[in-house]
Formats: C-alpha cells, structure tokens, sequence
C-alpha cells in the first residue's frame, strides 16, 4: 500500500538547497544585525594588527613551514584513493560472499590499497610523518 | 511551471520542509544550550558553581517569578550582547575575505544535519482516510476541506522523516563536513596576523589529516551494513546489532576523529592560548567570532548525530517495539526523534567530559597520532573488514573478536616497530630549560657559578653535576 518514494530522484536534492540558502541567509542576517546594532569608534592604535600589545614586526604574509604543504600533497593522495573506495564498497557488498566475482573484487581493492602503502612507506621514508 | 512545481511537492517534500524548520531551530538551539551545558559540566569538573545568575525575567518586576532558573537565560544574554559589540574589522585585513569567512565556516556547518534520519519512516494514509491525522494535530480552524485542497492530489506514501532523502546519503555528510576547513583557512590568512595564520595554518593541517581516519572508518560501517542510505545502515542495525559492538575499533577512530574535525579539546591546537592567543579567530569580534563558534559547535553536534547513526543505532533501542523501524506511525516517529536527540545529547556530554579531563595534545603528537596510528590502523580495519565481508561472517561476534584481534595486533606491532627503529614508545621528551627533562642523558648541568668572580661573590651551594 505504501511506497517509498523515490531517494534518486532530483527532486530530492531540493531540501538540501533550500537549507544551503537558509544557512546563508542565516550567516548573512547575524553579520547585517551586528553591523547595524553595534557601535562604531575609531582609534589611532585600534585598527593596528594585534601581536600581544607590541607593534607588529612586518606582515603575516610570509613563507611559513614546508611540512604543511607535504601534508596537503599527501591527504590528496590518501584522500583521492578514500574516493575510489566508496563505489567499491557499494558493489563489493552487494556481491555473494565467497563468490569467485566477490574474491576477484576483494583482491583487487587489496592491491589498490597495497599501491597505498607503498606511497606511506616512501611517505615515512621521506620524513613526511616526522613532526618534531 | 505550476504544473511542475506541482509535481515536485510530494509528501517526501512536505516532510522534508517540516524537518528543516524543526531541525535547524533544534540544532542551533543546541549550539546555545551546548554552551551552556559545556559551562555547567565543566564549572561541577572544577568544583565551581558556573552560570547560576540570568534568568528570563529580562529586570522586569512583573516577571520577576522567572529570576534564576537555573541561568538558563544564560544564551540568550550571551546571544543579544554579541548583536551589540563592535563587528571591527583591523586596518590591515584583506576585507573582502575577512567578512566572507565567518559565513564560508557557518554555511557548511548548519547544513550537514539535512541528511538525518530522525524519525525513521513515516506511513502516510491517502486523502481520504485523514481523519486520524486530523485528530492528532487537532487544530482548531484546521478544516479538512483546506487540507484537501492543499494536498488532496497527493496518494498514500511512506516517507522518510528526514532534511533530504538523498541517494548519496552519508557521502554528502562526508562532503559537507570537509568544507568547513575553508572558512578557517580564509579567517587564517585574512586576517593577516601572525597568530591567525599560524592557527589557521594548524588547523587546516589537522583538518585534512583526520578526515582520512574519518573515511575509512566510515567506509568500515558502510562495508557491514551495505548501504550508503543512513535509513537503511539504521535498519541493519536494528536486525543485526548496533555497529558499536561489531566494529568497535573503527567507531572508536571516528568520535576521536569527530573531535578532532571540530577542533575541539584535545585538539584544539588552532586556537591554543598559550601559544596562539585565539588562533585563526584572533582578530575577529562579534557576530562573526559568535559564527565560528557556533560553526565549531555544529560541526560537533552533527559529528555526534552522525556517530550516533552509523555505530549507536540511531532512532532504534533495542527491545523497545516503538523505535524499530517496523513501527511507522506518528507517534513512533517522535519516539524516535527523542531517542535520537537523546543520543545525540550524551555523546555532546561525553566530548564536554573528554574535553575537560583531557590535556591538549602538543601538535606534533596530534599529527603523529593522525598520521602513525590513526591512519594505518584504519587502513588495517578497512581490509580486515573487507576480508570478513568476503567472508561473509559479517555478525556481531565474529567481527568483535577480529577488532580485538586486531587491537592487539596493533598494539604488538606498535611495540616491535618501536624496538626495530630504537624509539621511544612514549612520547619524546622535548628538552626546555628549567624542565624535569632539562638535563638529557649524557650532559651536563651547569648548577653553581663557575666563572671566579661570581665563586667570591657567592660562596658554592654546590658542585657541578653529570646527570
């Protein structure tokens, strides 16, 4: 008698879009009311960059440490192959355990994440992982 | 385009639109009353009384029966007088993103709830026999005739009491919540500031390198329970178990992981005191500092619902009949809505709990423990679960035994690799003047003058030692 109704279905993503414009539109009044209730006094030394009540040494707008951008390189591969493994998984659970298609597709995802540890051994290797 | 619109309204909609407005004013009401909770929890921690003061009698006389109550006027004072403080913006900001990135944090953080299973499924009867749905709103002016005008057009259907049932379900949880390190950054580099910067740099860096944990272990859940749609994981944990008991290792990875997405104690690096003043929000007042905060909020509120989903069963206890998902009527769905906000609200209390009682974690601990020992282990978990899914001994009993099989596994390895590279299996000592670490293995200290002047100014206390 009851139908489920349909999750694939475009229609559906339209909550997800009226609360995005809901959520902005959130954000947006809080800043428009602070800006309008609150007050609003000038200083010579307000507008300074705040650095502990000392005037600031040069801009913050410098080279900064390597190891976080070797962090942003390595989540990228770690995180693009975590990608990968999402359909996997859908049709990996689908299959009959114990099946030769399902042995097939678990080995297959065993050498994926083999490549994997490769990249994390050459990673350790390397000094990626060292943070002291 | 009326015709379409027409189309598009469905009960899967109407329900949708009625859980939006809930849910949004529950969350943030939530994030207000979490403060609140945190301070109460955390003053009783500390043997203080915390907030006893504001009450709901606003200092008017004929209210004044409302004095007290617990301060739980609390947030609200707190929320009206961020409305009136200054929204400065420093001279040397870059202004645009500045502005802009209170709003990139909060956006991400309020909407990922959408997908939520609150209530489990919802049976609603065609047109015609609406009279028991009538009864229970019982409004009065809510005439029948208006009602199937409205949606007369619409048939029976059974509908999911949720923000947006989505075919991509947890996946878009997973995307939304990653969004949110682009405010922080922005906030970071923006607000050209040495503290903001390094903060935000901290916090972008520790951001990504847990959601990597955060995926595999939710790849682990998604593996037992074969969907993708949160209903559905709901489901199969009320057939088979709470996924807490078969994959307690994983689930474990998540809420830490969870903790760590927030930026919440023991992770909260980014906005050290000690070291960093405020962090990435350092230059930033007012409203727009009250929007990371309540973005930081939401984004553990969502963490705890979404661990409550995938590893606690969600809406469903077991042995009570109204919060399976077999029961679909109106007031099975607000059982489930409570159970669910109850969970939700004991797992907010558990990170209260963790963040008061747990030491902050040096950065470099924070990044060994993502990279050394969250990631391989959840790697580890990964296969092993995929292996039993090939096995097809995907129950409670043979998977709790290979978790703690491999818990020990793990802990093993931990020891042997430890040994194999000579390191210390506990935290490495960081030597600073004056700590009990000072002098390391083989140096010298120096404890008395040396230099003749200062032997005759002050005769020797005592003799130059070799620890």
């Amino acid at each position: 008698m009851y139908t489920l109704a349909e999750a694939n279905e475009i229609s559906a993503y339209l909550p997800v879009l009226l609360m995005i414009i809901g959520a902005a539109g959130f954000a947006g009044a809080n800043l428009l009311f602070s800006f309008i209730l609150g007050p609003r006094r000038a200083g010579e030394r307000k507008g300074e960059t705040y650095e502990s009540g000392m005037d600031a040494v040069g801009t913050a707008r410098k080279r900064f440490n390597i190891r976080f951008y070797l962090i942003a390189m390595v989540f990228l591969v770690f995180d693009v192959e975590i990608i990968f493994l999402y359909p996997w998984a859908q049709t990996f659970t689908s299959l009959d355990p114990m099946s030769d298609s399902s042995q097939i597709w678990l080995l297959r995802i065993l050498f994926f994440l083999f490549t994997t540890l490769v990249a994390y051994i050459y990673g350790y290797r390397k000094g990626v992982f060292k943070f002291d | 385009m009326s015709e379409y619109i027409h189309d598009l309204i469905d009960w899967q909609f109407i329900i949708s639109g009625v859980v939006l407005m809930a849910g949004v004013h529950a969350v943030l009401g939530l994030v207000a009353y979490g403060v609140y909770l945190e301070r109460k929890i955390c003053s009783y921690i500390q043997d203080r009384i915390g907030p006893n003061r504001v009450g709901f009698d606003f200092g008017l006389p004929f209210l004044s029966f409302l004095k007290g109550c617990l301060a739980l006027g609390q947030p609200l004072a707190d929320g009206i007088k961020f409305f009136f403080k200054e929204d400065f913006t420093p001279k040397n900001v870059d202004r645009v993103l500045f502005s802009l990135a209170p709003a990139i944090a909060v956006v991400p953080a309020l909407i990922g709830f959408v997908i939520m299973p609150w209530g489990g499924a919802l049976d609603i009867p065609a047109a015609g026999d609406m009279g028991a749905f009538q009864w229970l709103f019982g409004l009065p002016g809510f005439a029948g005739e208006s009602f199937y005008f409205m949606f007369g057009h619409l048939e029976a259907q059974s509908v999911i009491v949720t923000g947006a049932n989505v075919h991509v379900g947890v996946i878009y949880l997973l995307a939304v919540a990653s969004l949110g390190v682009y405010g922080v950054t922005l906030a970071g580099w923006s607000s050209n500031n040495k503290y903001s910067m390094l903060g935000g740099l901290r916090a972008t860096a520790q951001m990504i390198s847990y959601e990597i944990p955060l995926g595999l272990s939710l790849l682990c859940a998604l593996l037992i329970a074969g969907s993708f749609m949160p209903n559905e994981i709901i489901e199969y944990q009320a057939k088979h178990g709470w996924l807490m008991f078969s994959l307690p290792l994983p689930a474990i990875l998540f809420y830490i992981c969870g903790l760590a997405e927030a930026n919440r104690a023991p992770f909260d690096n980014a906005e050290a005191e000690q070291e960093l003043v405020g962090g990435f929000h350092t230059e930033y007042s007012s409203m727009r500092f009250a929007l990371f905060f309540m973005a930081e909020y939401a984004h553990l509120v969502t963490a705890c619902a979404f661990f409550a989903l995938l590893f606690m069963g969600g809406y469903q206890v077991p042995l009570i009949g109204l919060t399976s998902p077999e029961a679909t009527g109106i007031l099975a769905v607000f059982a489930k809505v409570g159970v669910f906000s109850l969970k939700v609200v004991l797992l907010l209390c558990l990170a209260i709990v963790v963040r008061w009682t747990v030491p902050r974690l040096r950065y470099d601990q924070v990044m060994m423990l993502g990279w050394q020992g969250m990631i391989p282990a959840g790697m580890l978990m990964l296969v092993v679960t995929s292996v039993m899914v090939y096995l097809g001994a995907t129950t409670m009993f043979p998977m709790f035994a290979a978790n703690i099989g491999m818990l020990v596994i793990i802990m093993i390895v931990r020891l042997a690799l430890a040994k194999a590279f000579g390191r210390s299996t506990t935290n490495k000592r960081i030597r600073m003047y004056g700590s009990r670490y000072y002098p390391m293995e083989g140096e010298t200290s120096i404890a008395a003058p040396t230099v003749a002047m200062a032997i005759e100014d002050r005769p020797v206390q005592g003799s130059v030692s070799t620890v």
